[in-house]
């Protein structure tokens, strides 16, 4: 393979691990920090990406609809935590279930909103970077360093203020965090209004690649769940490196379609099987995920 | 039971939903104006606004209201309601009205089936014409056709070879969109093809058709894939395009597949350096979810553009943006909203022909020779024991996100059930 070829592997590589890793990193937060799977995280996204549609529709240019996308999410992320998930921190199945009921109702009423369509928005920034003979989508290059940055941020967040300990607190022993004066309730719904946002945030930054449906957040849900499932739940590195290389597989099968022996062995409809598949088998020789319980 | 439904208003575009309260009506109706159609529990109908000693003729669509391809459905079933307005209004068929019953197809075949049934077995209708997809197609035709002896209608674009007694298409066959389009792109001076696709019937069947035709005039397919149709992620296939020297793309990858496709495509340059993209299901429509500049010169072949100016598909267009003035359901080919015009036109004139008699033999006998003046892009004539029907078809290329019409051909030939 030449340079070039190489060059364009590795940044679609990037530019899809990115977006993964954005999606998985609220659900992330939510999980690890809080133990509830969020079954409603794809319908989060899917919020991201209508607020832009709806600011779109108000005449605003898309940037401002990106900026706000996170904090509407995490207000409805706030009202959903404070209306269900408070009620069922104790039962984490129940938990899940009434979550996929909230993303079930968001999901509909979007599909009722949109009247069942596929919209195009446009990316504030068009085109592509011309390298060489490499052309590079300008939009995926802003969406591979706004993940870096953001990943960046959470983790300096959880990890280097009060804040952040205080949240690792609540998780590892709640009972003493309450006793130290901390409000875990108030923690736990700031926890979740933050992984809220990061999903509206998600949303909004991908929707110009794949164009607003009522599916956009349901297709990356289950993958997402594979991702953090992947990189073990309770840290927060894990599922960001989980995140990645389920990005990084999606692509790369496909890939591998290109080397002569693979060609006729993986067809495309299997590529996105055999991501599955490779994800299975780490977790049966890693059952506790790539990076285990308390790293963080 | 059928004699205490309410009158509907068929101005408003809503019809009343049966046995229902008035209460029920208006939220239904309000959820209606916004997309959401209540579905399966009984139906709709349609009445018209006077009657006829011998009864109305009773026409079923059943087509998607809800699930994933509501868009297409509910454009189908706007159009009905002008189609079947328009006539009644005119008289009705030799005197007598058309009541429409429609039921929810729900984009899923396993629901469907019960609903059709129902507009067989309760309401007994004299025709049912719908269906989108060709899955829908193989799920209801049999319901109608053989356990209903009732004549069918399906309206789509599709892959052919559907030859059943009884049912007849009146949308576009792979002939009909390749026979003109790929000499046309070959002229171009297009030679080397790649067909990404979706991995589904009509894909499949539509790019055994098209390879034929471009083998025919002395192109080459460099490569045929298939997709899962949720695909997203196509960096692979769009680098396969440009390293092969790919310069025309001749795509059936469906949404949400194809905003993803046609974007990673752009974006590596193909449409820059001169590669071509070229999707037969491309209509008026499609601006709403493929950025204009991203779609720029692609190539379509359908039965009705905008663009298309003569006076009846103009009036035509102007009557249903009339009728329903902020639908976001629009009048397009792609969606078969033609083809469902042109079915309902063609029902009345095989009707015509019979002198009224609605036995399904008569008619469907009447309409294998059936032939109308007029429609959404021009008249149409059915070539008789084929089922399918001779229409002008149409090349369009858009231009920011218009499309324009760049060649007409006259009743081009189906070629289908010979």
């Amino acid at each position: 393979m030449e340079l070039d070829a190489i060059a364009k592997l590795v940044f679609d590589i990037l530019a899809f691990s990115s977006i993964m890793v954005l999606v998985v990193l609220g659900l992330a937060v939510i999980a690890s920090m809080m133990g509830i799977f969020n079954l409603g995280h794809g319908e989060f996204v899917l919020l991201g990406a209508y607020t832009v549609f709806v600011f779109r529709e108000l005449g605003l240019p898309e940037w401002t609809g990106m900026l706000a996308a996170p904090f509407l999410v995490a207000l409805v992320g706030l009202f959903v935590e404070a209306t269900v998930v408070r009620r069922l921190y104790v039962a984490p199945v129940i938990a899940m279930l009434a979550t996929f009921a909230v993303g079930l109702i968001i999901r509909e009423t979007v599909r009722g909103l949109i009247g069942g369509q596929f919209y195009s928005i446009d990316e504030p920034i068009q085109g592509f970077i011309q390298i060489g003979d490499v052309s590079l989508s300008a939009w995926r290059t802003v969406i591979i360093l706004v993940t870096l940055a953001v990943m960046t941020a959470c983790y300096l967040f959880l990890t280097r203020t009060t804040f952040g300990l205080q949240i690792r607190g609540a998780l590892e022993n709640p009972m003493l965090a309450r006793a130290s004066g901390v409000s875990t309730a108030r923690l736990y719904a700031f926890t979740f209004a933050f992984g809220a946002a990061l999903a509206g945030l998600a949303g909004a930054l991908m929707v110009p690649l794949f164009s607003l449906s009522a599916d956009l957040g349901l297709r990356f849900l289950v993958q997402a769940f594979l991702a953090v499932m992947l990189g073990g739940v309770g840290t927060f590195e894990g599922p960001v490196l989980g995140g990645a290389l389920i990005g990084a597989m999606v692509p790369g099968f496909q890939w591998l379609r290109e080397l002569p022996l693979l060609n006729a062995l993986i067809q495309p409809i299997v590529a996105e099987v055999l991501v599955f598949v490779a994800a299975l088998i780490i977790v049966k020789f890693r059952p506790q995920g790539l990076l285990s319980k308390g790293r963080i | 039971m059928i004699n205490d439904r309410k009158q509907a208003a068929p101005e408003n575009g809503v019809p009343d939903r049966r046995l229902t309260r008035r209460g029920f009506l208006k939220g239904a109706g309000a959820l209606a104006a916004t997309g959401w159609i209540a579905g399966s529990a009984g139906g709709w109908v349609l009445r018209p606004k006077w009657s006829h000693a011998s009864g109305p003729i009773k026409m079923g669509i059943a087509t998607d209201i809800t699930g994933a391809i509501a868009p297409s459905g509910n454009a189908n079933w706007q159009i009905a309601q002008l189609a079947v307005q328009q006539i009644n209004d005119a008289g009705g068929i030799l005197g007598r009205p058309i009541e429409l019953y429609l039921e929810d197809t729900a984009s899923d075949p396993g629901v469907a089936v019960g609903n059709v049934r129902r507009l067989i077995q309760q309401n007994d209708v004299d025709v049912v014409l719908g269906g989108i997809t060709s899955a829908m197609r193989e799920a209801i035709k049999n319901p109608i056709v053989r356990r209903g002896r009732t004549l069918y209608i399906y309206p789509q674009l599709y892959e052919g070879q559907e030859c059943t007694a009884d049912l007849f298409c009146t949308g576009p066959t792979p002939a009909q969109q390749c026979d003109e389009l790929i000499p046309w792109l070959i002229g171009q001076g297009h030679r080397r093809f790649a067909f990404p696709s979706a991995n589904y019937l009509w894909p499949q069947l539509l790019n055994a058709y098209a390879r034929k035709v471009i083998e025919d005039n002395g192109g080459e397919v460099v490569f045929e894939e298939y997709y899962p149709l949720d695909q997203i992620e196509y960096s692979a296939t769009v680098a396969k395009i440009n390293n092969e020297n790919v310069d025309c793309v001749f795509k059936t990858v469906i949404p949400p597949g194809t905003q993803a496709f046609l974007k990673q495509l752009y974006e590596s340059g193909f449409n820059e350096r001169g590669g071509h993209v070229s999707c037969v299901y491309f209509d008026d429509n499609s601006v709403n979810y493929v950025p204009a500049r991203e779609m720029e010169g692609l190539s379509s072949c359908l039965d009705y553009f905008k663009a298309v100016d003569d006076p009846f598909s103009n009036e035509l267009q102007t009557a249903y943006d009339a009728m329903f003035p902020d639908t976001r359901y629009l009048f397009t080919a792609g969606s078969a909203a033609t083809g469902m015009y042109r079915g309902v036109k063609f029902y009345e004139e095989a009707v015509k022909a019979t002198n009224g008699d609605l036995d399904r033999d008569a008619v469907s006998a009447a309409l294998d020779t059936a032939e109308i003046a007029e429609g959404p892009g021009g008249g149409a004539r059915m070539i008789p024991g084929t089922g399918h029907c001779a229409m002008n078809m149409y090349i369009a290329v858009s231009r920011a996100g218009e499309y324009e019409v760049i060649s007409k051909y006259d009743m081009v030939d189906p070629a289908e059930c010979t």
